[in-house]
């Protein structure tokens, strides 16, 4: 379980977080909604442990990836030695084979050898997602994960993060794109000016989209 | 042409020559010495660790003579801490001193340039500190540097041509010898700008090898 209790953060004068209280049950795929500047990039942030909060404690049980807007894949590395440069760190065992077939899963098994710059937007993107689940995380943050694709990679992205949810990995997603996000979310927590403004099953809701978009004026 | 100067200037080429090991020696080591200073004084600094200490040390090795601060380790250091270094060795420590305060403030612009992500992607993944710099941030910020790098050893080759004045007999020394003997500057003076170009040549072919050999951020 991951709990967020009281949470709160303040860059400077400005409160981005504001007493955030938000429990994560395994076995979902909760999407992050709300317009810019709202708050729903520090709260994943947080979750993950990278913003620290001004206030309020986080509870982790489990394991957490994260998978950055801009990849931040190791641009001096191979695709199968970014997938395979941690666990081995961590002594991990038979991680190149896991590695290979995690690759060829995700339609890239050509790919290892390659650098990153060789790579196009959704196939770096997969790379991420496979170094992320390499180190095997029970939660996996991912931050705008339909940026700068099209609209047929965004499809792929829908069911490559559906398999990642069948493989048991509860997935925390921040996006703008409201469309992605009640197509794929079980859950939507809406943040605007900090606070949580909606908290719903998007499939409960009428007209979803509609409803979402009221928020973001 | 007369076949007398090349009586004169056939050992006189080799006597310079062997001045290029003492040239060499220095330079590899100055450089070898700066670059590791330049990495500790730079992750301390980005790790906020003794800053205002490096920060004065580093305005003090850039903002004095570099032959005051040879001559300082070689003549006066003994008085003050005892030690004596031999030439060779108070070239090393002096001429790595001083690159090591060029050099870190060249590595902590390359620092800065690499973007946050790439700490907090290691992070993520729990990557611990040593094997992050080793692995991660350092040959990603020295890729990025190398040009620079490559200036600051031919910038150093040329300086190491102080040591003469503590007495190294370096290419520059031997020239000065040769010229003393023979009664003539021009012609060892040549030699020793050939060996001096010569080696610069090399560094910047060198330099170009390697920037292309880790050349990996082509796009």
């Amino acid at each position: 379980m991951l709990r967020l209790e009281k949470g709160s953060k303040v860059f400077g004068e400005t409160s981005v977080l504001k007493d955030i209280d938000l429990t994560i049950t395994p076995g979902m795929i909760v999407g992050l909604a709300g317009p810019s500047g709202g708050g729903k990039s520090t709260l994943l942030r947080a979750l993950q442990g990278l913003e620290t909060l001004t206030s309020g404690t986080l509870h982790v049980e489990g394991k957490r990836g994260f998978m950055f807007q801009d990849f931040q894949l190791f641009p001096h590395m191979t695709v199968l030695e970014n997938l395979t440069y941690a666990p081995l760190i961590h002594g991990k065992e038979s991680v190149i084979q896991e590695a290979t077939t995690l690759l060829s899963n995700l339609g890239i098994a050509h790919k290892g050898a390659s650098y990153p710059h060789e790579l196009s937007g959704g196939q770096k993107q997969r790379v991420a997602l496979a170094r992320s689940l390499m180190m095997h995380p029970d939660y996996l943050m991912c931050d705008e994960p339909t940026s700068g694709l099209d609209v047929a990679t965004i499809e792929d992205v829908v069911s490559l993060l559906q398999s990642v949810k069948n493989r048991g990995v509860t997935m925390i997603i921040a996006s703008h794109d409201l469309d992605f996000l009640t197509k794929i979310a079980d859950r939507i927590v809406l943040l605007k000016e900090g606070h949580i403004a909606l908290d719903a099953d998007p499939k409960a809701l009428d007209n979803p989209i509609h409803t979402l978009k009221n928020y973001y004026t | 042409m007369d076949l007398s100067m090349l009586d004169t200037l056939i050992p006189a080429l080799a006597f310079i020559g062997q001045g290029a090991l003492m040239t060499l020696t220095l330079l590899l080591g100055g450089l070898m010495l700066g670059l590791a200073l330049a990495i500790i004084w730079s992750i301390m600094r980005y790790r906020n660790m003794g800053t205002p200490l490096i920060k004065g040390l580093v305005s003090f090795l850039r903002g004095t003579p570099l032959i005051l601060q040879l001559s300082f380790v070689y003549f006066a250091a003994p008085t003050l801490v005892g030690i004596k270094l031999d030439i060779l060795g108070a070239g090393i420590l002096t001429f790595g001193l001083n690159s090591g305060a060029y050099l870190s403030e060249i590595l902590r612009s390359g620092l800065e340039s690499l973007p946050k992500g790439q700490f907090e992607a290691a992070r993520t993944l729990q990557i611990p500190a040593f094997p992050l710099w080793k692995d991660i941030i350092l040959p990603q910020v020295i890729q990025a540097i190398l040009p620079s790098l490559t200036n600051e050893a031919i910038a150093l080759l040329k300086e190491t041509a102080l040591i003469s004045t503590i007495g190294g007999m370096d290419i520059m020394r031997r020239a000065q010898a040769v010229a003393a003997e023979k009664f003539t500057y021009f012609m060892p003076l040549c030699l020793a700008a050939v060996y001096y170009y010569g080696l610069v040549l090399l560094i910047e072919y060198i330099g170009k090898q390697i920037e292309k050999r880790g050349a990996y951020a082509a796009a």
